[in-house]
């Protein structure tokens, strides 16, 4: 052997050390954990083999390790470690599930941290939403995305929190539907799982935080492109990625950079000169949203739906409806009269 | 949901050297992870459509991850570091003299291709001989030593590249 492939050996010796361990392995097959049945028949000669050889060569660690991990997943993991998250074998409770509760992040208070996490891996489980079962869907794909995390971060942060007394309004149909996980680390060895579907009518979760709208078809594109979606800027008369922290407090959160006002399914967009309407807005009494508006027995006239956009993160999206009950309305927050707000928007309109 | 003894037990048995294997192979600890894990889903899956038991259970799981490491990174990556040129021997005197950074090895080593990387993991790092290795990975013995020596070969420029640039700055 030349002194060359004598280095060689040794550079790779040397890395011993950085490899993962089997408790890290071990803690990733708890959570992909083949069904039992699958161990049932092939496996009791290898049972046997198996656990002589784990005898004769002293390793009693098994069974220990495996309680040692499940102990310490609810415990703050130590900083810096580095950690591989892995995707379950199956979808195993009902939406929004997730394997696991944040560890080493805060969830409570954001969806995902403000923060750009180390990786992000989605798993995906095709099933149907008529399906007898809405559990135990099985793992049919995973991806590890490669690209904008920051953008990933930056909009799962900002989207709203799902108040109890919320209504859901969504466009849902029967039939098929992928239910995904994404998991993301973090610097310092934080972990935190986020679930969301393609269905309308599902919010996201990272267990902890629940979402007031889904973000299941960026789950989807990022699962197709392996990059998360840039974001879509405000347009009027499709999906509008709206929903944003801090609509529980204010129709109009503060940081607002431009607004877009739809009617009749054309667009103006206003980067200045805007904020009178934003300061009418949030001078009205508000209370917490019970609806959407209901008018009768003749159609809302006119009607404005305005587009808030921010430097980052999803839209706030706020109705302003004359003639429907009540006439402003945004996620989280409504208000009975639009008296004071639509001479200004109209003023608005006329002078572009 | 917990594991099967079995499986807890295997995994402590040889999860250490699997890893430390898909370590070589992959030089990112979640790839390394995920390589293991697949491997081990892929066995379980086999074994109990064919019913057999492996005599040598490390072995058998081996082979399993340097499949699938193979497998998946043909499927990812088309890069694959091509020598016009085979050198029998290294010039004297000039790169095993050079090559002692052990991480410029390292590094160079990470820029192979797969089956390449896997050969020399396989001949360095688990020390097997190279009918061994071809019958691990069901090629024969003499591609076993035109991939390493191809392997060697690419590392030589990439190293004292590497030395050539850290003795500029």
């Amino acid at each position: 052997m030349s002194a060359f492939e004598d280095e060689m050996r040794q550079a790779m010796a040397s890395h011993d050390d950085e490899a993962p361990r089997a408790e890290d392995l071990l803690r990733s097959l708890e959570q992909a954990s083949p069904p039992r049945r699958w161990l049932a028949g092939w496996y009791a000669p290898l049972a046997v083999a198996a656990a002589v050889v784990v005898v004769v060569a002293g390793s009693l660690g098994g069974v220990r390790l495996l309680g040692h991990q499940a102990g310490s997943a609810a415990s703050p993991r130590p900083a810096g470690r580095a950690v591989a998250l892995a995707c379950p074998a199956k979808y195993a409770g009902e939406v929004p599930w997730v394997p696991a509760k944040p560890v080493g992040v805060d969830g409570r208070s954001r969806l995902v941290p403000q923060q750009t996490p180390s990786s992000a891996l989605i798993c995906a489980y095709p099933g149907s939403n008529l399906a007898n079962r809405q559990t135990g869907w099985l793992l049919s794909g995973q991806r590890s995305l490669t690209g904008n995390l920051a953008g990933l971060a930056t909009q799962l942060s900002w989207e709203a929190r799902r108040l109890p007394s919320q209504q859901t309004f969504c466009a849902g149909v029967g039939g098929p539907q992928t239910n995904y996980l994404i998991g993301l680390t973090y610097p310092g060895g934080g972990t935190l799982w986020v679930t969301a579907t393609d269905s309308a009518c599902d919010s996201a979760s990272n267990g902890e935080f629940t979402s007031a709208s889904g973000v299941g078809s960026d789950m989807s594109r990022a699962f197709a492109s392996g990059r998360w979606p840039a974001r879509q800027p405000a347009s009027c008369g499709g999906a509008v990625d709206s929903g944003r922290l801090g609509e529980e407090k204010a129709l109009v959160p503060p940081g607002t950079t431009s607004l877009t006002i739809c009617a009749s399914g054309k667009a103006r967009t206003f980067t200045s000169g805007y904020q009178a309407v934003v300061g009418a807005l949030d001078r009205l009494p508000a209370q917490p949203t019970k609806g959407y508006c209901s008018s009768s027995p003749a159609p809302p006239d006119p009607m404005y739906q305005l587009l808030f956009s921010y430097p980052e993160g999803p839209l706030v999206s706020v109705y302003v409806a004359v003639g429907c009950h009540p006439e402003v309305g945004g996620l989280d927050l409504q208000s009975a009269s639009a008296s004071t707000v639509m001479p200004i928007i109209q003023q608005l309109l006329k002078g572009k | 949901m917990h594991l099967d003894d079995v499986l807890t037990e295997l995994v402590a048995d040889s999860g250490d050297r699997l890893l430390r294997v898909a370590y070589q192979l992959t030089h990112d600890r979640g790839a390394a992870q995920d390589l293991v894990q697949d491997a081990l889903l892929r066995v379980y899956r086999s074994v109990r459509r064919r019913g057999l038991a492996p005599e040598d259970w490390y072995a058998y799981l081996r082979r399993a991850v340097i499949n699938e490491y193979v497998r998946t990174r043909r499927l990812r990556s088309s890069t694959e570091i091509v020598t016009d040129t085979v050198p029998e021997r290294a010039a004297a005197g000039s790169l095993e003299d050079r090559a002692a950074d052990q991480v410029q090895l390292w590094a160079a080593l990470g820029e192979l291709s797969e089956r390449q990387r896997a050969v020399l993991v396989l001949r360095y790092y688990e020390g097997l001989a190279d009918h061994e290795i071809a019958a691990l990975l069901g090629c024969r013995e003499a591609t076993v030593r035109s991939l390493a020596r191809r392997g060697l070969a690419a590392m030589r420029p990439l190293v004292a590249a590497a030395s050539i640039e850290e003795g500029r700055a």
